[in-house]
């Protein structure tokens, strides 16, 4: 535990390390907040994201500003991706380059959370249940959460498909508009090449797991990723917090903020210069 | 000015309440029961101790109609529950679920009891990789047939609390406690860091949260004094992963596959006669669960403040294997 301590304030690099010790953290006492997130962990998953981010992924982020500085917001981005590196990316770069330094409660699949090892890391570095009940807490204690309104569709497209978007799942509207949470619509341009897909097996659901996807490369190839933030869509000078009952109100704004990330994606792919550029 | 019955009265928490509620210094009157044939606590002015079997119901009948109203009694805190596991049976069900329920009945035509605190806990939650972190009033209850008697009684008697709620003209208040951590408290985690080496299941540290007596009294108090109704979970000034739990217990963790944790601490019950079963927390060892407790700050001005010595607790739980 020491030894993974020392090696993971080794591995982060020193710039990281101090936006992190001036992160809001809300701990409950032992170092840890009540959902788990702590520094220590929240440093190991920077020193063991820092060679995919810096080197692999070579991460391009741009309008990292449009993140709220404080209080409740969503980040909504676009999914893809075999598996969701796109998440630890989004994550990973909001920690680097957010000013203030905040870390995101990224909300995973409710399947994520059975798996050994997996969720334990990914809730010392803030992950949370994608449940209605924990996002809503995490909103109403003013922190940042990222949503993938796509789910698991968005990473199941076919290679055909990559780029365009799902339809929005109406939840992340419903709770911007109950909490009046800003929604920062992002683009993660690279994450539909970084791992092609040979198969799947649609049969496979250990651990409750949708299916598995079999990789047509044991490693993720290199791709160049691009992280794009949009202007923040802030529901409160429209809706009152009651609107959020209201299914066509919720449905109209996750549409708005799905043709925002479209927008996104399709800019970033004019602008990009190649997949691996 | 209030007079209280304590059920329960002689458990730690019991024990402790009563002695707060004797202090007070709106509580006129504190009338403790309990089996127990002697009070264990010090004597208090304006304390009444009556040993009573809560299964009989001629006894309750005497004493609530009897005692209680010569006294003035106007709220009763029912905590009285066995806290072994082993014990089982029709007597248990009828000092968990029996005893509740006719408690209820007879405070709901009683001439001077105005309110009912029920001390639950909040084992009734169910827990699942697929259920929220946070843990809300609403949160979905535990109904597995698999769990052991007292936790199905312990739902029951608090669905029963609930089912009242509202058509009652007593008001009635349902209290789900993180687990109170204290030797001697029925806790399963206490009795659980109460050996050297700590088995936990290999790729899960859920995060554990206990409340200690002391912030359980100081929420009861405010139960007690409040109108407000419904169901109130009263959450913990410690949460904390289970590998910390332990590291703060002194203890010595060790994570293996769980098929083997159930084996092992299957053989611990049944050679050291310890009451942790992995079967009843096996899910909550793996995925955790924290109190919500937005309620109880909003109707009881409850934040939770006092921490668990979790050492000293672990000593206690089983004296001879402290490190």
């Amino acid at each position: 535990m020491y030894a993974a301590r020392a090696l993971a304030r080794a591995l982060a690099p020193e710039d990281v390390r101090e936006r992190l010790s001036r992160a809001r953290i809300a701990d409950a006492g032992h170092g840890y907040d009540r959902l788990g997130l702590s520094r220590e962990g929240a440093l190991a998953a920077i020193a063991g994201t820092s060679f995919l981010y810096e080197r692999w992924f070579r991460v391009r982020s741009s309008g990292i500003e449009h993140v709220p500085r404080e209080g409740p917001a969503i980040l909504a981005p676009n999914h893809s991706g075999t598996l969701p590196l796109d998440g630890v990316m989004l994550w990973a770069d909001v920690v680097r380059h957010g000013d203030p330094p905040r870390v995101p409660r990224i909300a995973v699949d409710l399947f994520v959370p059975r798996l050994p090892l997996v969720f334990t890391a990914f809730a010392r570095s803030g992950a949370i249940g994608g449940d209605r009940t924990t996002v809503s807490r995490v909103l109403a204690d003013g922190e940042l959460v990222g949503i993938f309104p796509e789910g698991v569709p968005g990473i199941a497209k076919p290679r055909s498909e990559r780029y365009k978007l799902r339809p929005f799942r109406p939840g992340h509207a419903e709770l911007a508009i109950r909490h009046g949470a800003p929604i920062v619509p992002v683009a993660i341009v690279g994450a539909e090449e970084q791992w092609p897909e040979l198969a799947r097996i649609e049969s496979f659901h250990a651990f409750g797991a949708p299916y598995l996807p079999i990789p047509a490369t044991p490693f993720p190839l290199p791709v160049r990723y691009h992280i794009r933030y949009g202007p923040a869509m802030d529901p409160r000078p429209r809706f009152s917090a009651d609107a959020a009952d209201e299914p066509a109100i919720a449905r109209g704004l996750a549409e708005e903020v799905r043709q925002a990330v479209q927008g996104l994606v399709d800019a970033t792919l004019r602008e990009r210069d190649g997949v691996f550029g | 000015m209030t007079g209280v019955l304590v059920t329960g009265a002689t458990t730690p928490f019991g024990l402790a309440l009563t002695h707060a509620l004797a202090a007070a210094p709106d509580v006129t009157q504190v009338l403790a029961v309990a089996r127990e044939t002697q009070w264990p606590g010090a004597s208090e002015r304006k304390l009444t101790y009556i040993s009573l079997d809560l299964t009989r119901e001629r006894d309750v009948r005497d004493l609530l109609f009897g005692q209680a109203r010569e006294l003035g009694i106007e709220v009763v805190v029912h905590s009285a529950h066995h806290r072994s596991l082993r014990v089982h049976g029709p007597r248990a069900h009828a000092l968990h679920v029996d005893a509740t329920r006719q408690i209820l009945e007879l405070v709901e035509r009683h001439p001077s009891i105005r309110r009912f605190v029920y001390a639950s806990s909040s084992e009734v939650y169910r827990r699942g990789a697929g259920l929220p972190s946070v843990i809300g009033e609403g949160h979905p209850i535990e109904l597995s047939p698999e769990m052991p008697q007292k936790l199905r009684d312990r739902v029951e008697a608090d669905l029963t609390v609930c089912a009242r709620s509202g058509l009652s003209r007593c008001s009635l208040m349902v209290l789900r406690f993180a687990e109170l951590l204290a030797a001697d408290s029925g806790s399963q985690l206490a009795d659980y860091l109460g050996s050297l080496v700590c088995v936990r299941a290999l790729g899960f540290d859920p995060m554990i949260e206990v409340v200690s007596i002391e912030d359980a009294v100081r929420a009861t108090l405010a139960a007690v004094a409040s109108s407000a109704q419904g169901v109130v979970n009263i959450p913990g000034a410690d949460v904390l992963p289970l590998s910390s739990a332990i590291e703060a217990a002194g203890r010595t963790a060790i994570a293996v596959p769980e098929p083997a944790v159930e084996l092992l601490y299957a053989a611990r019950a049944l050679r050291r006669g310890y009451e942790f079963t992995w079967r009843m927390n096996r899910w909550r060892f793996r995925w955790g669960g924290v109190l919500d407790g937005t309620r109880a700050h909003e109707v009881l001005g409850y934040v939770p403040r006092a921490r668990v010595d979790f050492r000293a607790v672990a000593q206690a739980a089983h004296p001879g294997t402290s490190t």
